[in-house]
């Protein structure tokens, strides 16, 4: 700490002496090739801090469940609940809830449901259960599958709907009625309909076209922000003059462990940490500035194949944690990133596809056609939390940078192509 | 930053030939019938016309309305027959006008 404090100040000493004539050190883009010790903020944080959850996201209050920086999420039942007599919920009130998306979220988003659970874009990440009635199924197995299905399977992607606290045990009474009454097969409109026969997206847009990807605009004003003079007079320039050169395959080598923090740094926040550092300017994590230059850095090394450091004690160890937090089970539906992108990888959930972890990290920052927005990785994982309603972290967390590093070394070799282009 | 206009055309062409034109116009198109979280109307704000003329004479235009959605993408052909310049405007809501230009040479 004191060090650090020290270092900063002499540099605001040195440029006084120099009276804005800061001397550039001589080959300072070999030496970032090099890796060799670089400027850099290495205190305080590179996001705002308390975070706040962007504009327009969804809050509910998750405290009570795990995320990937916390521990808080009830512990599995022991034993099934017994019942006290038959079920008999109305399943009427049933095939409601299975259907409300502001509750359950939709049992249909994994589980085709028959005629009576209507038949447009269910999802195959679960077994489908329009026959469930037919199964033989005890009203205990069905009632407890629902309740916390760990009891039966350890392993399970169901959320614990009961043992979350979503729905309560009336409820579920009238969920296990409605499913008992489904005994005939699902009559699908269409092929589309049917996730069994629904074929995978296929991205064919031209990412790199302006005309196409409304994220290549970042590449522009990147390119102006570079030349920007900050209130001291630097700018990006004035140590890397040719960055079409010297930064053809850095962002490829990205994350990586960083000692000096004790953390794992992506490209977004070594962009704010070495700008403070050298321009002064204060390019936080998903800013705009931040993000156009994240663009820009990625864009410059397009079509160099992936190739991190996954060998240091340090990446492997950083590896190893990321893998660990990918299992977690967070938030209130109790979802790993593993039960998505892993078991479950290749099926639908309603009308999205769960992808596979190798190409997830090629594209990113990746535009949203649908959002109209840059998204880079952070705010991707950020996402996926508040989704599975979790509290997100500040994207410049620790854990984000062990995931991330995670990811990306499954996606070694892969070839950058960045703006991405995805809904 | 002031957004610019995206344009794809050939570089040349043969004489006579049918030539494809892509424009894009950054540009929020906010239609005036949104409404904003207090309840008011967000003002509408639109490109409401694009022209383009080679060598000064009109090649096409069209009267943009509210329904078009942000980022206006228009895709036309034209018959080139000499060298020249194509010149595209986009008329703004708020009375400003982009221009960008775009040279051809036809053999």
């Amino acid at each position: 700490m004191m060090r650090k404090r020290i270092l900063v100040g002499s540099v605001a000493a040195a440029m006084l002496i120099a009276a804005g004539a800061f001397i550039v050190p001589p080959g300072s883009d070999a030496n970032a090739q090099a890796g060799k010790r670089l400027p850099q903020l290495d205190t305080g944080d590179a996001s705002a801090q308390p975070w706040k959850r962007y504009a327009g996201w969804p809050v509910r209050d998750a405290s009570k469940f795990n995320t990937l920086a916390n521990l808080a999420s009830p512990p599995p039942p022991t034993a099934a609940r017994k019942l006290t007599g038959p079920i008999t919920g109305d399943s009427t009130k049933g095939a409601v809830l299975v259907a409300d998306r502001n509750r359950g979220g939709s049992c249909l988003a994994c589980h085709t449901m028959g005629p009576a659970g209507g038949t447009a874009l269910p999802g195959n990440v679960g077994p489908d259960l329009s026959e469930i009635g037919n199964a033989g199924r005890e009203d205990k197995w069905l009632f407890n599958y629902v309740f916390d299905a760990r009891v039966y399977n350890p392993e399970t992607v169901m959320p614990p709907w009961g043992g979350h606290g979503i729905f309560n045990e009336a409820e579920i009474n009238d969920i296990v009625a409605f499913l008992k009454t489904l005994k005939s097969p699902a009559p699908y409109k269409t092929e589309l309909d049917n996730p069994d026969k629904r074929p995978a997206p296929v991205e064919k847009r031209d990412n790199l076209d302006p005309i196409e990807n409304p994220g290549m605009w970042a590449v522009d004003k990147a390119q102006e922000l570079w030349k920007q003079k900050s209130a001291i007079g630097f700018s990006c320039n004035t140590c890397h003059s040719d960055p079409k050169e010297s930064f053809k395959t850095w962002a490829a080598s990205m994350p990586k462990w960083e000692p000096r923090l004790n953390k794992v740094l992506g490209v977004e926040e070594f962009v704010t940490r070495h700008t403070k550092a050298t321009t002064g300017d204060t390019w936080l994590m998903e800013t705009d500035e931040n993000r156009v230059m994240s663009v820009y850095l990625h864009y410059l090394a397009n079509g160099t194949p992936i190739k991190i450091d996954t060998t240091s004690a340090e990446s492997k160890a950083a590896i190893e944690r990321g893998k660990a937090l990918s299992a977690r089970k967070v938030g209130e539906l109790n979802f790993a990133c593993t039960d998505c992108h892993g078991k479950s990888a290749n099926k639908w959930i309603r009308g999205q596809w769960l992808g596979e972890p190798k190409g997830q990290a090629d594209h990113f920052p990746t535009w949203r056609t649908s959002l109209q927005a840059i998204w880079d990785i952070r705010q991707r994982f950020q996402w996926c939390q508040v989704n599975i309603r979790a509290d997100e972290l500040a994207p410049d967390a620790k854990e984000y940078g062990d995931l991330e590093l995670y990811l990306v070394s499954q996606n070694e070799g892969q070839k950058l192509s960045v703006p991405g282009i995805r809904h | 930053m002031a957004e610019k206009p995206r344009l794809k055309l050939p570089k040349e062409a043969k004489k006579g030939e049918i030539i494809e034109i892509k424009t894009l116009m950054p540009h929020v198109m906010e239609s005036g019938q949104r409404k904003d979280k207090d309840g008011k109307t967000i003002p509408r704000r639109i490109i409401n016309k694009f022209t383009a003329e080679f060598n000064g004479k009109p090649v096409f235009s069209a009267t943009i309305e509210p329904a078009v959605a942000a980022n206006p993408y228009l895709q036309f052909t034209a018959k080139v027959e000499e060298s020249g310049t194509f010149k595209f405007s986009w008329t703004d809501d708020d009375g400003s006008i982009i221009t960008a230009e775009e040279k051809i040479t036809v053999a």
